[in-house]
């Protein structure tokens, strides 16, 4: 029995799964502490392994260690006599530190009994393997405790040190004495991340904290979960546009200043909250002074509303008497000191307005630097630049000097690089290499490098304006504010004592503005106003701003938003203006959004609209280079960018679906930032859930049968194992930042997809494939449906010309009036002189990212078709226009997002001014366009068809958004029919039309001559007293261009070379199509017979849909009828339009 | 203002000797879910917040069982050997611990001294 035990222990192999496996039967089973199988378990018996090995070394040092026992023993004896023993053990034991023990007897026991029994059980482990494993358990146990513990304690010591840490209690009395406290303090100090905690420990909860930048509302939340202790929970949520982590158990959340608007929208006293933060208000951001302003009002209606404003210590003042004095907690900001040196750009390298920056006085500094300070003395160096066309510039020169130093590693910074690109400078340098980080203003708050010890200040910045009277975007460099220049100076004393190199006088400084111009006083207001008017916050003219707005430019968004439909004319939202106010993109998408559902034409007008309203997916750098082209070429399209946007979408949804993760090869292959196709899948899906809820889309389709039961279960497993994936990735501690090469960004800016390429090859070797999780794909596919997406895709992908003229038709629709004609002479210029002209702003170009810049013939008008006539007139049929999303001025004023469109037909059925001559032979579009049609008879069936489209277009829209206003009632919408009918129209009018003209800008000469005006001579007996387009409406002379008002937008007869209403030279024989009319009629007349005689098949349905209609508006005349006064017959008659006029053509001849 | 109303892990665990402060949902010896595990002096627990398992538990500090009074279990506030003693008993008392006991407190000293000058 003896000898087999002995044989049976030289047989226990520590390392053999087998064995352990019988002991995790013993101490991790089923219901155990620490379960087989979990990550706990493995990093047990990886323990388990260090630590036998350090038992083992320990043995052999201390085998000579007999004389230690007696010595211990002398000391017990010594204690003894000395003072109370406190009984400790007399020899020592290390396991007498550990405060646990684990109980395992009763499977012990088990065990042992069925061990005598077979040879198989007494192989098991013996009693010897047990307490050594019992042993190992309980130093990992106690070695895990000391770990949490320290991880713990190490917080906490955190943040006491943080400066904040000794307001913690001034704060929260602040808070609980007054409504509105504001906290000021400089980078450092703590303040976004400590006072909402300290604010969720006194017992506040419903605690809202804003954020201006989407990213901070993540990191900080998942910072503050942390550090309140609640990292796998939910007490600390965020939440921004397309994502959040918010649960009913949320006491904290992070979100966007523009999301707690949207909120406000729909909760108008905040009731969900109790406390409401607004942090970085100094930002001065346009979404934060409103938002300020909407919450001042709100804290007077809200008792139990607590408001917290923090700031830099930047113009404290202006808050607190915003909000009636508010007290003011000021808390010094934690910077080393720093060095300030001016260095002023002698005049000979300052740049001249067009030329390049001089790139002498920064590689000075870097040669000062390297000559003064030894490369064992870290610190990188931050350099300020104002725009991305100067960082390539200075990137560029010092890229030359690194090279040849091999000291420095440089590295651009600005938004429009890829993240993996912006990523880098977080990286670590090796030792004895800078990193030279050229930044735009980016790096001044939003993003944050530690370890900065230089910092190069240009003192420029580009910020964008709005220019009210052109209409248009300016990016325009301009000196920084004092602010920012402290701003920057402070990003070189984070981790130590740093130096500041000012490229500029030190009287430069004292120059500056105080703060930089709030983002009110720069931008379009449009968006705003919208907001404003559906909050119902009154006249936006008296709403008390921190910082009131320019009058005029409040005027000029509210005349823009009347432009756009989104006002009447007093001023009060429209209801698509109330939809267009819950959108959270720009009036001109929201638009296009609207009117894509009410058409029937979701798929492609979601991905339009969602593509438009990021930013460019195709990365400029790659686009120079020739292999990125060459693949994207395919998905160009001549018909404008909107096109090519979308085909592109399209490609990579089909991408996805066959291979995946595969597609971010695709996209690098092509220059693409996938990143921005992410952002377009999440925002189309907002989209398509907004119109959804406003009943501008049907509900869920309901989705076919996901297979059978199998696949069903497939599908769901795969999204749990998707949603572990999501979790381990968020919650893996920040990977070790990664070492930079020395032969980092030494292709520049000139990097391709090829050297992103290397990047990530590099990054992939270094996690190793199998980590390599794309967390992206991963939250794709948790969020998006596929086969959905494709399907969706598949919709667009397939769309016929028919439906591909729609399209541009709707988004023209929605960019009018952004449009702008081509120069007359672009024929003869190169491909890169070709100049255009919209109405406020003469000779602009197009982005050289847009397709008409490579492709600038398709917009020619085609030599064969066209007729010379004058020096600058030509005739054809084919005058194109541009529709455009952006007019941005920098260097140049630049078009992007152009789409081509047929002039006159798309002029004729958008703009909101079309006024005639006599024959309409002549028409004036918006005051600046003008088109001279050759043949008059061409002239009227080309204006006559226009207007009664964009009747039945109206009509449709009203119907559909009338019938969205009141959601769920039942009233008939419009019949599939008439939609179908409308849409065949307004195709077959936009592809089809036919007709010779000249299309022209006016001279300023000629609009100052352009209408006759109110006319005294017109007797008012000669104007038809009804409109018979839209009965009971009356035709009324233009008070200022003179001539007739037709509709709202045609006015009849008003240009200067116009005749006589009714002279008879006009009046020709016409017969009508569709009834059996034939008799002399003016323009006019004959246009107000073809807007009301339909063919008599569609006559009798359309009476049926107007009965139809009748019955749920009960109202008791239909509209085609109606009661005409008869002064000759002096008789009340009820009759159409048509009739009205064939009866009063009776009398006038018989008259005669 | 409502405060404190419905939070139920109110109580708060202070060291006497550093002033760590952290709530803490246990007091005792077998904390909920630890299976064989048992505690060998009466501890204040929580939730170890640096595991995604709910089940983890964290021993913050327990009593010292010469002066009663309630100490962290940093290794610079308190010491386990069978039972707690705050670090003011183990230096009152220190020729009556362990001499690896000794020379390990002697080098921290020695540490933490170098670190300051
Ligand atoms: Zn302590
Ligand atoms: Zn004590």
């Amino acid at each position: 029995m003896e000898s087999d035990r002995k044989r049976d222990r030289r047989s226990w192999d520590w390392s053999s799964p087998h064995c352990r496996t019988q002991l995790d039967d013993i101490f991790f089973r089923h219901h155990d502490y620490i379960q087989a199988g979990s990550a706990e378990h493995r990093e047990f018996w990886t323990f388990f392994d260090r630590f036998q090995r350090f038992k083992t070394k320990k043995d052999m040092c201390s085998s000579e260690g007999g004389s230690r026992n007696a010595e211990d023993a002398k000391r017990k004896d010594k204690g003894k006599s000395s003072k109370m023993d406190i009984g400790l053990p007399v020899e020592y034991d290390a396991r007498y530190r550990i405060n646990l023990s684990v109980c395992t007897r009763d499977i012990e026991e088990r065990l042992g009994k069925t061990g005598h029994r077979s040879r198989d059980k007494s192989s098991g482990p013996g009693d010897q393997e047990i307490a050594d494993c019992r042993l190992t358990l309980l130093h990992f146990l106690d070695f895990w405790q000391k770990q949490s513990f320290s991880k713990l304690a190490k917080l906490r010591r955190e943040q006491k040190n943080l400066p904040i840490y000794q307001y913690r209690d001034k704060i929260v009395e602040l808070v609980r004495r007054h409504r509105v406290v504001v906290v000021a303090g400089d980078t450092g100090c703590g303040k976004s991340t400590q006072v909402p905690q300290y604010l969720l420990s006194a017992g506040f909860s419903y605690i809202a904290c804003t954020e201006p930048r989407r990213i901070a509302c993540i990191s900080l939340a998942k910072r503050v979960s942390f550090e309140s202790l609640n990292q796998y929970g939910s007490k600390v949520g965020y939440q921004i546009r397309f994502e959040g982590s918010r649960t009913t158990a949320t006491k904290l959340l992070f979100l966007t200043e523009g999301l707690l608007l949207r909120q406000i929208q729909h909760d108008r006293t905040l009731a969900q909250y109790q406390v409401v933060i607004v942090d970085e208000v100094h930002e001065r951001h346009l979404h934060c002074d409103f938002l300020l302003g909407v919450l001042r009002t709100l804290v007077s209606e809200r008792p139990d509303l607590c408001l917290v404003l923090m700031s830099a210590t930047i113009n404290i003042k202006l808050f607190s008497n915003y909000f009636g004095g508010a007290p003011v907690l000021q808390v010094p900001g934690r910077l080393f000191p720093i060095q300030v040196i001016y260095q002023p750009i002698p005049p000979e390298e300052q740049p001249s307005r067009s030329e390049k920056l001089d790139p002498r006085p920064y590689l000075r500094i870097l040669q000062g630097i390297d000559h003064r300070y030894p490369p064992e003395e870290r610190g990188d160096l931050l350099l300020f630049l104002s725009g991305v066309a100067e960082i390539s510039t200075i990137q560029e020169a010092c890229q030359v000097y690194a090279t040849h130093t091999r000291r420095w590693i440089v590295l651009p910074l600005h938004s429009t690089l890829s993240l993996a690109q912006q990523d880098k400078v977080f990286d670590i340098s090796p030792p004895g290499v800078r990193k030279c980080i050229i930044a735009t203003n980016i790096a001044e708050t939003s993003v944050t490098i530690d370890g900065v010890r230089f910092v190069v200040d240009s003192g420029k910045v580009k910020e964008m304006s709005f220019d009210p009277k052109a209409k248009m975007q300016r990016l325009q460099e301009f000196w920084i504010s004092r602010a920012s220049s402290e701003q920057r100076k402070g990003r070189a004393g984070r981790t130590g004592p740093g130096i500041c190199y000012r490229l500029y006088a030190e009287s430069d400084y004292d120059a500056f503005a105080p703060y930089p111009v709030p983002e009110i006083h720069r931008v379009a207001l449009d968006s705003l106003i919208l907001q404003m008017k559906s909050m119902g916050l009154g006249d936006p003219l008296s709403f008390v701003f921190i910082d009131p707005p320019p009058a005029s430019s409040i005027q000029t968004a509210v005349t823009y938003l009347k432009e756009q439909g989104a006002l009447d004319n007093n001023g009060d939202l429209t209801s698509i203006g109330n939809l267009l106010s819950q959108l959270p993109v720009d009036v001109v998408i929201g638009k296009m959004l609207v009117l894509g559902s009410v058409f029937n034409l979701v798929e492609p007008v979601l991905t339009v609209a969602a593509a438009l309203s990021v930013q460019s997916p195709f990365l400029r750098s790659s686009q120079q280079n020739p292999d990125c082209s060459t693949a994207c070429q395919p998905l160009h399209s001549n018909q404008g960018d909107p096109f090519t946007l979308l085909n592109t979408f399209n490609a990579w949804v089909e991408v996805k679906g066959e291979r995946g993760g595969g597609s971010r090869k695709w996209c690098r292959r092509r220059g693409l930032e996938e990143q921005r196709l992410y952002e377009m899948v999440n925002l189309r899906r907002q989209f398509r859930d907004l119109l959804r809820s406003h009943s501008l889309l049907e509900g869920e389709r309901n989705a076919a049968p996901d297979g059978d039961r199998g696949q069903r279960r497939e599908r769901l497993t795969e999204r749990r194992k998707l949603h572990q994936l999501k979790r381990d990735h968020e919650h893996q501690e920040k990977s070790k930042r990664k070492v930079l090469k020395l032969e980092e960004g030494q292709d520049g800016d000139m990097s391709s997809g090829s050297d992103t390429e290397d990047t990530r090859r590099r990054k992939k070797d270094k996690e190793g494939s199998g980590q390599d999780v794309d967390i992206q794909e991963v939250k794709f596919k948790l969020r998006h449906n596929m086969s959905e997406l494709q399907e969706a895709v598949t919709v667009s992908q397939d769309m016929s010309s028919r439906h591909q003229a729609l399209l541009k038709l709707l988004l023209c629709r929605g960019l009018y009036p952004q449009l702008a004609i081509p120069d007359e002479h672009n024929t003869t210029r190169k491909d890169s002189d070709q100049v255009f002209h919209t109405k406020n702003k003469q000779g602009v170009v197009i982005h050289p990212t847009s397709v008409f810049a490579s492709d600038p013939e398709v917009l020619h008008v085609p030599e064969h078709d066209a007729r010379e006539t004058g020096p600058d007139h030509k005739e054809s049929t084919k005058h194109q226009l541009l529709a455009f999303v952006t007019l941005l001025e920098t260097n140049k004023p630049y078009l992007s997002n152009c789409v081509r469109i047929p002039a006159l037909q798309t002029l004729l059925l958008v703009a909101n001014s079309v006024d005639s001559n006599a024959d309409c032979t002549r028409l004036v579009v918006d005051g600046w366009l003008e088109v001279e049609l050759k043949e008059p008879e061409e002239a009227l069936k080309v204006l006559s068809t226009a207007l009664t489209l964009r009747t039945e277009w109206e009509r449709v829209l009203q119907v559909q958004l009338g019938q969205s206003a009141q959601a769920e009632s039942a009233a008939p919408g419009v019949s599939r029919k008439a939609l179908e009918k409308l849409i065949d129209g307004l195709v077959r009018f936009l592809l089809y039309t036919e007709v010779i003209y000249c299309l022209q800008r006016l001279t300023a000469l000629q609009i100052q001559n352009l209408y006759i005006g109110p006319s005294s001579d017109l007797s008012r007996s000669k104007i038809p007293d009804v409109n018979p387009l839209f009965p009971g409406a009356k035709l009324k002379p233009h008070h200022i261009k003179g001539g007739l008002i037709v509709t709202s937008f045609f006015t009849y007869n008003c240009l200067a070379d116009s005749r006589d209403l009714y002279s008879e030279c006009l009046r020709t024989f016409w017969s009508c199509p569709n009834c059996d009319l034939y008799m002399p009629l003016t323009p006019l007349e004959r246009m107000t017979h073809e807007a009301s005689c339909r063919p008599a098949g569609e006559q009798q349905q359309l009476e049926e849909e107007e009965a139809g209609r009748e019955k749920a508006t009960s109202s008791s005349v239909s509209s085609l009828t109606r009661v005409f006064h008869c002064d000759v017959c002096n008789e009340d008659l009820t009759l159409t339009p048509t009739e009205i006029l064939k009866h009063k053509r009776q009398h006038m001849y018989s008259v005669k | 203002m409502e405060q404190n109303t419905h939070q139920s892990s109110s109580k708060t665990f202070i060291c006497q000797l550093c002033d760590l402060t952290s709530p803490y949902s246990y007091y005792g010896q077998k904390p909920p879910n630890t299976r064989a595990i048992v505690l060998l002096e009466e501890c204040f627990v929580t939730r170890d917040p640096f595991s995604p398992d709910k089940e983890k538990f964290l021993v913050l500090g327990s009593t010292c069982s010469l002066c009663n009074s309630c100490v962290c279990v940093g290794q610079d506030c308190s010491l386990f050997y069978t039972k707690r003693f705050c670090m003011r008993c183990v230096n009152k008392h220190l020729d009556q611990f362990p001499h690896q006991i000794q020379a390990e407190l002697a080098k921290k000293k020695d540490r933490s001294k170098a670190g300051v000058s």
